[in-house]
């Protein structure tokens, strides 16, 4: 080969050994050129880091606490990869979470009182469920014999369930190693259990390098089985609330299929496109929602009916993401569109900024924004008199509304190989279900009841050969 | 089992590995920390020696070289065997890693015993890159023919545990297998690291400092490894195109690059030069410095 450029040879040698380094995966530093004047870089392909031998372990608390006295949530997390020495690895992760507080029932406000009257006890056990905290009362209903838990939302406030309350404990775990030069396989799968619901899931994927490893396809299949059986059983769609025990367990099953394409597209700049596909049948309704059946003239509410939501949803999304190292910060820059059959059509958009204060110290600002249409059978409240649909539902996860999220996080090493991290995240979500056009006295309150929540997270990390 | 102690600004941890005095040296206030590290380096220089040493008879290298046929190699392997191939592409030839047979006929301990171009020609068909069979994963050998690892293997297995360290922790470190070395970004503080290059003719004393931030440093040379014989200097970088030692080389070469792996070859690159290795080093516009 004939090089007669100045430089050429050393230009080719470095190119050659980037390369290397990269095949076998051992280049977790900067490679550019030496000067004097250079500061210290973060390369984007730092992922490629070899990591065999290596044992990281990382442990969490996250606090969540929405506004106005609703879901107050405690989760510690502790997660864990070993990496073998043959590029196998093995990640397990155990997540516990415990949520007390007040939940949006699905009726709307009004301007009187509202009393809601839902079953104690559980079906076929005699003794009444001590869930009757936060207000509610338990009574027996005369001439049934029935015993019922009652509570009452204030005239012009938002009805809420104060009982709620539930423990979560997940598991999760996967195994992956190369098969081949460049193609690696993956296996793994979940388990949660609250105290109302179980939820398996099963996953298996594959991966392929190609282009020396600059360019990787991906492509994971997920399936999985959940059974709901809430704590007074299954009441059926829009039949009216009530303290009678409902009916048997349900169960959903999803299957999902995600194919992306990770590309290198220099030293500098990662970026990553997937496309995913999800058909969830089954069971689907929230079996403790309900919505008001308001009057048409007045608005006042006259009775309360269990919420309904199809049996069958497909959704696709489709996601791009891009890490971008620059002097010495990391940005991260993400865009999601999404849509479902349910007639859900969502964006969002995210951006994060890791900046290093100084070796030890970084922060990393971040937000978030996302919007959402609401579902082909989103309502407020239901009207007397007027045919009744084939679904319903008043959950404001499913009305249209937009919510950004701003956060913080500071990240500090101890100890040469920990980080300690604290990560604060303050999420609002905008929307009003409110109508000028609403019946009677509904015209002047807000029927949304989107969650305003924050968050911390504190957690501690740490790798070992 | 390496030696810890205490330096300025950290750690010194030093140990043997490859023939060679090896250290490591961790700006950190954690000993815990730096034991860890040092042995994370002493690991890799030890799994490397293991692989690849030819002086080893259960080594790859070894086994590659007594095979009396093809031999399959891990991916790790592969790549750097693909990288010694391109190697040799781009240095005309001048890098070759089968061609350690010439020692065979050329012993460098300072004595008068030139070999005869007879000795030296019947070598010649046992060395050269492209009589190889190489095709990933599968190298064959000619009968008689040998490769080493002896331009790179140290340089890589530098590169290497500096990034197995710096998976392990975020600390300024400066690793250092026999005078190849190469730094994980400035000291703390945004300070350079400082390196003397041995005196070529006095063991022991400095003649220059260097100051580097970045990258890998390494140093070619012929200090005490030449035949001297009727007033002729015989050095002992052999010019594997032609069997014999490269004409007037400098004493020594000493090149800053991205990587240790970078800085060893272009250093060997230079000394194989000659007379003309300032005019390679100038024509790459190289950080270089060398001695006459």
């Amino acid at each position: 080969m004939q090089l007669t450029k100045p430089g050429a040879i050393s230009l080719a040698l470095h190119a050659l050994t980037a390369n290397l380094f990269v095949a076998v995966a051992a280049d977790a530093q900067d490679t550019r050129p030496p000067s004097v004047e250079s500061a210290e870089a973060p390369s984007v392909n730092s992922d490629l880091a070899n990591d065999q031998g290596l044992t990281r372990l990382d442990s969490a608390i996250l606090f969540y606490q929405e506004a106005g006295g609703r879901i107050r949530a405690t989760e510690p997390v502790v997660s864990g990869v070993l990496n073998g020495t043959a590029g196998e690895t093995l990640s397990v992760r155990i997540v516990a979470d415990s949520l007390t507080g007040a939940t949006p029932n699905g009726a709307a406000p009004w301007t009187g009182p509202q009393t809601f009257t839902t079953p104690a006890n559980k079906p076929g056990s005699t003794t009444t469920v001590t869930t009757a905290s936060g207000g509610s009362t338990l009574v027996t209903l005369p001439g049934s014999g029935l015993t019922a838990r009652q509570y009452t939302t204030p005239a012009g406030q938002l009805p809420v369930d104060a009982g709620f309350r539930d423990e979560r404990i997940g598991v999760d775990g996967a195994c992956s190693t190369p098969i081949a030069e460049n193609t690696r396989v993956s296996v793994g799968g979940a388990y949660s259990a609250e105290r109302d619901y179980r939820s398996g899931s099963l996953n298996a994927g594959i991966t392929q390098d190609l282009n020396q490893k600059n360019t990787t396809l991906s492509l994971s299949a997920n399936v999985e089985f959940d059974r709901s059986f809430p704590y007074f059983g299954t009441p059926t769609p829009l039949t009216e609330m009530s303290a009678a025990q409902k009916g048997p367990a349900q169960t959903k099953t999803v299957y999902s299929l995600v194919a992306g394409v990770t590309q290198v597209m220099n030293r500098h700049w990662l970026t990553q496109l997937s496309y995913s596909y999800g058909d969830s049948s089954g069971y689907q309704t929230d079996p403790y929602r309900i919505l008001s059946v308001v009057d048409p003239t007045t608005g006042a509410p006259l009775t309360y009916l269990y919420e309904s939501r199809p049996r069958s949803r497909t959704r696709q999304s489709l996601y791009w993401s891009n890490k971008i190292a620059l002097g010495p910060t990391v940005t991260e820059i993400s865009a999601r569109g999404y849509e479902d059959s349910w007639g859900v059509k969502s964006i969002t958009a995210e951006i994060s900024e890791r900046v290093p204060i100084t070796s030890w110290l970084y922060v990393e600002p971040q937000a978030r924004y996302y919007s959402q249409s609401a579902a082909d059978f989103f309502r407020s409240y239901l009207i007397s008199g007027q045919a009744l649909p084939a679904y319903a539902s008043s959950d404001s996860r499913l009305g249209k509304f937009d919510a950004e999220t701003y956060g913080l996080k500071l990240g500090m090493k101890v100890g040469g190989s920990g980080e300690f991290y604290v990560l604060g995240e303050d999420y609002q979500q905008n929307g009003r279900n409110g109508s000028s056009t609403a019946p009677g006295g509904l015209a002047i309150l807000n029927t949304f009841t989107g969650v305003k929540a924050t968050s911390i997270m504190v957690g501690y990390t740490f790798a070992f050969y | 089992m390496g030696e810890l102690s205490r330096v300025e600004d950290g750690f010194l941890y030093a140990f043997r590995a490859m023939a060679s005095p090896c250290e490591a040296r961790i700006e950190t206030d954690d000993p815990g920390l730096a034991w860890r590290l040092g042995e994370t380096a002493e690991a890799e220089a030890a799994r490397i020696e293991a692989k690849y040493s030819r002086y080893r008879d259960d080594s790859l290298i070894s086994r590659i070289n007594r095979a009396d046929g093809p031999v399959d190699v891990d991916s790790e392997t592969a790549a750097l065997l693909d990288y010694a191939a391109q190697c040799h592409a781009i240095s005309d030839g001048r890098f070759d890693i089968t061609s350690g047979v010439l020692r065979r006929a050329w012993r460098f301990d300072g004595s008068d015993r030139v070999p005869t171009p007879e000795e030296v020609a019947a070598l010649a068909p046992l060395v050269g890159w492209d009589k190889v069979e190489w095709r990933a994963p599968r190298i064959r050998l000619a009968r008689g023919m040998e490769i080493d690892f002896g331009g790179l293997g140290k340089e890589y297995a530098v590169d290497s545990a500096v990034a197995k360290m710096m998976a392990l922790a975020d600390v300024p470190l400066l690793v250092n297998f026999g005078g190849d070395l190469r730094v994980s970004g400035p000291r703390g503080g945004g300070g350079a690291w400082r390196v003397s290059i041995e005196s070529v003719d006095v063991a022991g004393t400095a003649e220059g400092l260097i100051e580097i931030r970045t990258g890998g440093l390494t140093t070619s040379g012929d200090a005490r490894r030449f035949l001297l014989k009727d007033g002729v200097r015989y050095s002992h970088i052999l010019d594997p195109r032609t069997g014999w030692p490269v004409e007037n080389p400098p004493r020594s070469v000493t090149v800053a690059a991205a990587t240790c792996l970078e800085a060893g070859l272009l250093s060997t690159l230079a000394m194989l030069h000659g007379s003309e290795a300032e005019a390679f080093l100038a024509s790459e516009g190289l950080q270089a410095w060398w001695m006459r």
